[in-house]
């Protein structure tokens, strides 16, 4: 994969907080990144630091394996955490404007502008002032901002926050076609995990300023080292996997139990004994939802 | 487009949103009518050097106030009345500012409350002298020393420079200048300033700031709307010039022209000067309401200069008008006044116009460092000290 967008060893401080401490990612090119973690992480200061609206301390921002400088980032896309628009200025005038501010000439971002508004669904409210929309419809104003001149780069800060489900899918929409379709390199934030798990090619986890965790999700699963295996057998008590060394009960589900396995444990022996206590009627390992590997990755 | 050039764009948006703005077009309707207002009164309110003076049988004393008026420059306009019936009347409709009475011996000055001053004094020495000419006649005074004793205004002036026939009319210019260009200084000053809160409050600056560079967003807004206040001191300057010309109160129309180009000059000067201050002003704080808190110390300075440059119209040639002249934070108001007034040498306007331009220079990067240093920071009111560190 090309080197893409790079975080390369970011570090800021606020005073004596440490906000990044060390933060190194890449977002490939036309790959779709969930950047996660709890409130005051440092996803918000790291994504400031790659528009450059805030200064790190040390570290690095590339571009295609350049340093990113005003006329690259005049080819990003971003939405920042606090939304922003002139809320007395009209919609397409707006997009307009701010699409020529990323050096779109004029007739090209009207043109684009009216595109994008109609693929989100708000053309109708184009000559409206932005303070008039709802606040969904100002979202996908702000979306439409993002996406006016046609970026090389999306960043956005919870783009999800205020949708509704079907805003949700528009936005799903859009994005798998800026990154499969232009191979644009997406990176966003967001509590909604299933979501991230759902439509994400890589998922970066951010805990107190370091990066806990990156890689596909599969990637994270097998790195993940509990080994869990939900086990449900006919008539069994819920006692009888520990008679067996190395396997812990985790938790009793409805109609079995969930497992947990020592390292070297061989998962067929469990499968072994579980049939000499009744009918095995299930046994698989289990998946961790990316909501359970965060949970698990922030404990601990 | 290039990255410096981005700038433009920001001017543009900058202009043209405030040009559809209600508040312009308010703002200049207000403008143009108090200038109209001014105008007109110039025009039609005949001013204070003018009297309508009436009198009731004896006119000795009426043609002697109306032949002092002439040698002191005061214009007076005599009525014939019939009666103190008649007299009363025309005191209360306005037609005339008081009515003498009677014969130089026992006369009296009929007036509504009270006598305007120096149509008092006038009437006062007209009689004075009139009783004076009959006492030496009385007494057997040669004619040729009557004559002599007749002269109202036997002490001439004798000015070192020449003097100039027109300088009320310059004083009236120069006024209306300071007016207009302390109106628009401020005016446009607080644009900016409400310019730059407007972006810090509703966040959109962090947008701006992804695709260009503080210092570019912030000359931008600067020329945007510095330019608007220029095109709108255009307008209103030939509209005040075509009013004054058109009612006559201008009989200068070729000085007015020049004194219009300086306030139009000294302006932009201004403008750049007090800009930059007022776009720090505003992205100190966050919000509209703490606007007022923040450029306190900009009004001070502004109004001080407006008052020296009032100062200045009264007395151009007064120390405190010389300095103010010359320091940049007065020198737009000041200098104007004196230039028109044909008090400035040649030697000060260049002073002056080095000095501003010079600190103007040193004063943009300052601003822009402080403006860079503050705009993205929302939350309480950004210290000084902490936005130039900010922004390292």
């Amino acid at each position: 994969m090309p080197p893409g967008l790079e975080l390369i060893d970011l570090r800021r401080r606020f005073g004596e907080v440490v906000a990044l401490d060390g933060v190194s990612f890449e977002v490939g090119e036309g790959s779709l990144v969930g950047f996660v973690g709890p409130n005051g992480a440092g996803k918000t200061t790291a994504m400031r630091i790659v528009l450059g609206v805030l200064a790190a301390d040390s570290g690095e921002v590339r571009w295609r394996g350049r340093p990113v400088d005003g006329a690259a980032r005049r080819r990003f896309g971003y939405i920042p955490e606090e939304r922003g628009l002139y809320p007395k200025m009209r919609v397409l005038e707006q997009l307009v404007y701010l699409a020529r501010l990323h050096g779109v000439s004029r007739a090209v971002a009207r043109s684009r502008a009216e595109g994008i508004l109609d693929t989100l669904g708000v053309s109708t409210r184009s000559t409206d002032r932005v303070e008039t929309l709802s606040l969904g419809n100002q979202q996908r104003v702000q979306l439409a901002a993002a996406l006016v001149h046609e970026p090389d780069v999306l960043v956005l800060d919870e783009p999800f926050s205020g949708l509704d489900p079907v805003g949700t899918d528009v936005l799903v929409e859009v994005l798998r076609r800026e990154s499969r379709e232009r191979g644009v390199p997406i990176v966003f934030s967001s509590h909604q995990l299933e979501l991230v798990e759902r439509i994400c090619d890589g998922v970066v986890m951010i805990v107190d300023g370091r990066i806990v965790a990156r890689g596909s999700i599969e990637e994270l699963r097998a790195s993940r080292t509990r080994r869990l295996l939900r086990v449900e057998v006919d008539g069994g008590s819920t006692d009888w996997p520990g008679t067996l060394p190395g396997v812990r009960v985790d938790r009793a589900v409805p109609g079995g139990v969930i497992l947990e396995l020592s390292d070297g444990i061989d998962d067929q022996r469990v499968l072994d004994l579980a049939r000499t206590v009744g009918e095995v009627r299930h046994f698989s390992r289990v998946r961790p939802t990316l909501a359970e590997l965060f949970r698990e990755v922030v404990a601990s | 487009m290039n990255d410096r050039a981005m700038w433009r764009v920001v001017a543009a948006r900058d202009f043209w949103v405030r040009l559809r703005d209600k508040g312009f077009v308010i703002s200049t309707l207000i403008t143009l009518t108090v200038l109209s207002i001014f105008i007109l009164i110039r025009a039609y309110g005949g001013g204070p050097d003018s009297f309508d003076l009436g009198y009731v049988g004896d006119r000795t004393i009426a043609e002697r106030v109306d032949a002092l008026g002439d040698r002191s420059g005061i214009r007076i306009t005599v009525f014939a009345l019939l009666d103190d019936a008649s007299a009363d009347a025309a005191l209360r409709d306005g037609r005339v500012d008081a009515v003498v009475i009677g014969a130089p011996d026992a006369a009296t000055l009929r007036v509504l409350r009270a006598v305007p001053n120096p149509l008092d004094q006038l009437v006062q020495a007209a009689t004075i002298g009139l009783r004076i000419d009959r006492a030496l006649t009385e007494a057997g005074a040669s004619s040729a020393t009557v004559r002599e004793l007749k002269d109202q205004h036997p002490v001439d002036a004798s000015p070192i420079l020449p003097p100039d026939p027109n300088r009320d009319a310059k004083a009236s210019v120069a006024f209306v200048a300071v007016l207009l260009l302390y109106g628009q200084l401020f005016g446009y000053g607080i644009w900016v300033a409400t310019g730059v809160i407007e972006e810090k409050s509703s966040r959109v600056v962090e947008i701006l700031l992804s695709a260009i560079r503080p210092r570019q967003l912030m000359a931008g807004k600067i020329a945007g709307i510095g330019t608007l206040g220029l095109i709108q001191l255009i307008f209103i300057s030939v509209f005040a010039i075509s009013l004054a010309s058109v009612t006559g109160v201008l009989e200068i129309p070729a000085d007015t022209f020049g004194a219009a180009a300086l306030v139009v000059g000294w302006f932009v000067l201004g403008f750049a000067f007090y800009a930059s201050m007022f776009a720090v002003a505003g992205a100190l704080v966050s919000r509209m309401e703490e606007l007022q808190n923040a450029i306190v110390p900009i009004n001070l300075l502004v109004f001080a200069s407006f008052f020296l440059s009032i100062g200045a119209v009264q007395d151009p040639d007064s120390g405190l008008a010389k300095i103010a002249s010359l320091l940049p934070i007065s020198s737009a108001l000041a200098m104007p006044v004196r230039i028109v007034l044909g008090s400035a040498s040649a030697w000060e306007i260049a002073a002056a116009l080095a000095i501003v331009i010079g600190s103007t220079a040193l004063l943009i990067p300052l601003a822009g460092r402080l403006y860079a240093g503050a705009v993205l920071r929302t939350g309480a009111k950004v210290r000084l000290r902490d936005a130039w560190r900010a922004a390292a």
